[in-house]
């Protein structure tokens, strides 16, 4: 890979990281496991790594924004994960910034 | 399927142990799932071939299990910014204090090249286990929790509250900003010559420098020693020298030019004058002018002098080396900027 490559690479995976996040709150408005969170995803073109997805559920989990439980569907025990009500107050206000920034940037071009 | 039970279990073994068992639980669920779908595709089980390609391109049990942890950095760029500053101060304290500490013994109990030698191949090793130290002490502080490290970080001096009315005045030694005006050239110039007259008058006038003491200190035994001549001379020389450069600035239009080269100039020569003291024969800075005078607190006077003569050729060495590293970066700087 080369430099312009890989700058372009890490610039691209920053951008994505605060919208990734965006795209699985708005998501987990309906109830999910990571399976079919990330098929959801990819669905509506948001593409993600299994590596990526799984754990960064876990995360917005220890921060409140999403509830889980295991349950069993189709004799297999899955964590379903949803939006708590403190991440659907958190969703609101970063979609609105999100459709500040992206007004800026149409703005901009 | 036993290479993803193989995956599963490898990257367990890399996962905070608290979590294990719930975090290969949710990932095996869904890995079997997306495994189901894309049989179910297929309409046959993957083959070993193709097994292996879906397992690899999941990503190395070790980069999977890392996004699992908590902290995948020693100390994360809430507390950054307050380490680095503490590792800077930490780095010049120690020098600082080693080598002033070392000087110091030196004057003591006497110095030789392998002492010095050992100085420079020491230093290295301080530093790194200074830099050691500070950095466990902020990944603990990471580590005992986020919160806990954050209120570490505002915490004065690490993060003084700060207001930009309290910021401080500009350097005036910043000579990059520093305006310098043909009236306070002029005045440099001028009190540069009446202090040269002065410094030529005192060796014939000596109350110019002692006042009435003057009188007080010619009735004393002792007298000074002969090195004092070329110290003087050197002082004398130092200064026309630097009169001379101030004046050529001036009247060559050049007195808003930055100063940096003459201040470096003149700071390295004066370890001359003071390298001319500390050779002085059997470090005898003051004589008796008699017999009678007292031997033992005239030796005493002179080691003294001697050993702050040391420290004082040791702080001058530091500040040449300080204004030349600072000097060698500016034109870095510059040479980047350009």
């Amino acid at each position: 890979m080369t430099l312009t490559e890989s700058l372009f690479e890490n610039l691209r995976l920053e951008l994505r990281r605060g919208c990734l996040t965006l795209a699985v709150l708005a998501q987990l408005k309906q109830e999910h496991y990571g399976y079919t969170l990330r098929k959801a995803l990819a669905s509506r073109g948001m593409e993600i790594d299994e590596s990526t997805l799984y754990p960064l559920l876990r995360r917005l989990e220890a921060q409140g924004l999403l509830t889980s439980e295991w349950r069993e569907e189709e004799k297999r025990n899955k964590r379903f994960y949803k939006l708590s009500s403190d991440g659907e107050q958190i969703f609101t206000r970063l979609l609105d910034e999100w459709n500040r920034i992206n007004t800026s940037i149409t703005n901009l071009l | 399927m036993e290479l993803l039970d193989r995956y599963l279990q490898a990257v367990k073994k890399h996962l905070p142990w608290q979590r294990q068992d719930d975090i290969i639980a949710e990932l095996r669920a869904n890995l079997e799932a997306q495994l189901e779908d894309k049989e179910a595709e297929l309409g046959r089980p993957l083959t070993q071939q193709e097994a292996e390609e879906w397992i690899k391109q999941l990503g190395s049990p070790l980069q999977v299990a890392a996004r699992y942890q908590r902290h995948q950095y020693l100390i994360g760029p809430g507390l950054f910014p307050t380490y680095w500053y503490v590792l800077k101060l930490a780095f010049y304290w120690v020098t600082a204090i080693y080598v002033v500490a070392k000087t110091i013994t030196f004057a003591a109990v006497g110095s030789s090249p392998e002492a010095y030698a050992g100085i420079a191949l020491s230093l290295p090793w301080i530093w790194l286990t200074n830099g050691a130290i500070v950095t466990l002490v902020f990944a603990v502080i990471e580590l005992s929790g986020s919160q806990f490290g954050r209120k570490i970080a505002q915490l004065p001096p690490l993060n003084p509250g700060w207001s930009p009315l309290d910021l401080p005045p500009v350097d005036a030694n910043d000579n990059e900003n520093r305006r310098w005006s043909f009236a306070k050239a002029m005045a440099e110039v001028i009190f540069g010559c009446l202090f040269f007259a002065w410094l030529l008058l005192v060796p014939h006038y000596p109350y110019l420098m002692f006042g009435p003491g003057a009188w007080y200190l010619a009735s004393l035994p002792y007298k000074l020693a002969h090195a004092w001549w070329p110290f003087y001379w050197c002082i004398v020389g130092i200064n026309g020298f630097e009169l001379m450069w101030k004046i050529a600035d001036l009247t060559g239009g050049a007195w808003q030019k930055r100063r940096v080269w003459r201040h470096w100039a003149m700071h390295s020569l004066s370890l001359i004058p003071l390298g001319i003291l500390l050779a002085a024969p059997g470090q005898q800075l003051f004589l008796a002018k008699t017999v009678a005078a007292n031997a033992k607190s005239l030796a005493d006077a002179n080691r003294g002098l001697h050993t702050a003569l040391m420290v004082a050729v040791a702080v001058v060495a530091l500040q040449i080396v300080w204004h030349t590293g600072k000097m060698v970066v500016e034109a870095y700087r510059k040479r980047v900027a350009a």
